[in-house]
């Protein structure tokens, strides 16, 4: 059983229906990617599960209890990062992280503590500004402080780095990176690097249901194209493959940039071996034979399109 | 009510550090200090602005006329100010989302409403305390000799008249997503209560004869038994609309 279940989720706006029966089961422990276009219903999602919105049918439990809108019981499992984090200007980051700390009813000796090794964490510990005065980037990191200050089963970021520079936004992924273990980690974004570099599971949103989900690598192997990178030492080499008459077939397909020859092969019963008896046929040996991996990018674009 | 207790004192902290507070202080005590000063030298101030040949003549000042000068002065600019102060009091965090983490962390809704409404009820009784304060000593100072009647009665009208409006006023901030909607509804109800008034009927049950009554009072030309229901209704409408707040912004979707 995931820490976070969503079934059958449904959800109109007017006469756009945004999630249309979504499916999602987050394992524990893990670095969930939540991927989708913008306007996919990621945002939206993650409201429900904050019980700030109302689904229209369907259900989401957040570690085995039910969420209920308007009621905020589930949450303090939860810690929440919005896209946005807006605090109170007039305050300090120690003291928002008090109020916080009050609001969800931390012992005051825990709150300080706390408050000190998360402000720590996140590179504010000796920042005695407002937050009024605060950049993009500082406000996104005192914003994962304190969502984390309750300790939450849950982590819930809703795209904490789609308005940072790269600095910024290594700083965020390192704090993520940092936090994982200790508690499981919803990551909404549209930068797919991001999600390649520090997610273990992903899930696309499209079209108000799960288009892909599972480990990268799952998703990798399942959507595989039986597709060959070929390098040659010269480009003699390189023409000759491309025209051996064993190759020319309707299944398969070829490209060739200079050295370097790309195959498709397109009939399943067809693999790597009848490529490398082609190469023995005419004795030719490639610099390099490579099983061509999808990019997280290239399975995006193939479901969303 | 731990979460009523923390957000009130967040409120508290908002108003003091936003200098909001300090606002409404200073403009009832500009207030409190000039009622009774207006009083005693408005005539000695026509006098001097007579021209030659034209002769005005007033009758002596009394502590009725610095009390005139508190009620006008409290019923009118400092409600006014009073409601533009707390006109962003839900609208300000909506729109910004900083209320949204702290729903996040556990902090209920009606927390929320609670808290709001008994901080801007605290700022207006500390403002119209300072304001009654100041006038009541200089006023006791200049005027020694004149006595009033029912004088805690009628700033006790006035006050929960204050009350009354900002009920009104926080159901308004959770009807509309802006200031000036809040404003508007907030005008809208006043409006409402004075063509009300019109019909004499009316006028014993009216909130508004609350902020209307008050020299009658202190004349002793109305009877404080007159106004008895219209304290009643002020206080159910109050808890009708504190009540009608707290539902709305539950089911409010954020």
């Amino acid at each position: 059983m995931g820490i976070l279940e969503i079934k059958q989720l449904y959800k109109r706006f007017g006469h756009h229906e945004v999630l249309k029966g979504l499916d999602m089961d987050v394992p524990e422990h893990s670095i969930f990617g939540f991927v989708g276009q913008n306007g996919a219903g990621k945002t939206t999602t993650m409201k429900i599960i904050l019980g700030l919105l109302k689904a229209d049918s369907g259900s989401v439990t957040v570690c085995g209890e039910k969420v209920t809108y308007g009621e905020t019981k589930t949450n303090r499992n939860i810690g929440f990062v919005p896209d946005v984090p807006e605090f109170y200007g007039y305050m300090n980051p120690m003291e928002y992280l008090k109020l916080c700390g009050e609001i969800t009813g931390l012992p005051k000796n825990k709150i300080k503590s706390r408050s000190e090794e998360l402000l720590e964490l996140v590179g504010l510990k000796d920042e005695k500004r407002k937050i009024g005065q605060f950049s993009r980037g500082m406000k996104q990191r005192l914003g994962i402080a304190q969502a984390l200050l309750n300790e939450p089963k849950l982590l819930i970021c809703d795209e904490p780095t789609s308005a940072l520079d790269p600095i910024g936004r290594k700083e965020i992924l390192d704090i993520l990176l940092a936090a994982k273990g200790k508690t499981t980690i919803v990551f909404s974004t549209h930068i797919l690097s991001d999600v390649e570099r520090i997610c273990d599971h992903i899930a696309v949103l499209h079209d108000g249901k799960l288009a892909l989900c599972g480990t990268l690598s799952e998703i990798k192997k399942r959507h595989r194209h039986n597709g060959f990178i070929l390098e040659f030492e010269n480009e003699k080499d390189a023409f000759l493959f491309e025209n051996a008459e064993e190759l020319k077939q309707p299944s398969i397909s070829l490209s060739r940039d200079g050295t370097t020859v790309r195959v498709f092969l397109t009939d399943r019963n067809m693999d790597g071996h009848f490529l490398l008896s082609v190469l023995s046929q005419k004795r030719l040996v490639p610099l390099k034979f490579e099983v061509m991996e999808p990019t997280l990018e290239t399975l995006f674009v193939e479901v969303v399109r | 009510m731990r979460g009523y207790l923390v957000f009130l004192k967040k409120e508290i902290f908002e108003y003091t550090k936003t200098y909001k507070l300090l606002i409404m202080l200073v403009v009832f005590a500009i207030f409190g200090i000039t009622n009774p000063l207006i009083a005693k030298l408005l005539p000695e101030i026509l006098e001097s602005l007579a021209t030659d040949g034209v002769i005005i003549t007033l009758p002596d000042p009394t502590a009725y006329d610095a009390w005139e000068q508190f009620f006008k002065n409290a019923t009118q600019m400092g409600l006014i100010v009073t409601v533009i102060i707390f006109s962003g009091v839900l609208s300000s965090e909506l729109s910004k989302g900083t209320l949204i983490n702290l729903l996040t962390k556990g902090l209920s809704r009606t927390a929320v409403i609670l808290s709001k409404y008994t901080c801007m009820v605290l700022v207006w009784t500390a403002s119209i305390a300072l304001c009654f304060g100041l006038t009541y000593g200089y006023t006791v100072y200049l005027f020694p000799k004149d006595e009033t009647s029912n004088l805690l009665f009628s700033v006790f009208c006035l006050w929960l008249f204050g009350l009354f409006l900002l009920a009104v006023l926080i159901f308004s901030a959770t009807l509309t997503k802006s200031n000036y909607g809040c404003l508007l509804i907030t005008f809208v109800a006043v409006v409402a209560c004075m063509i009300m008034d019109i019909i004499p009927a009316m006028h014993r049950y009216n909130p508004i004869s609350l902020a209307t009554d008050n020299m009658g009072l202190i004349m002793n030309s109305i009877e404080v038994s007159s106004l008895y229901s219209a304290i009643l209704i002020s206080c159910l409408l109050s808890l009708i609309f504190v009540s009608l707040s707290v539902t709305i912004f539950r089911r409010k979707q954020l």
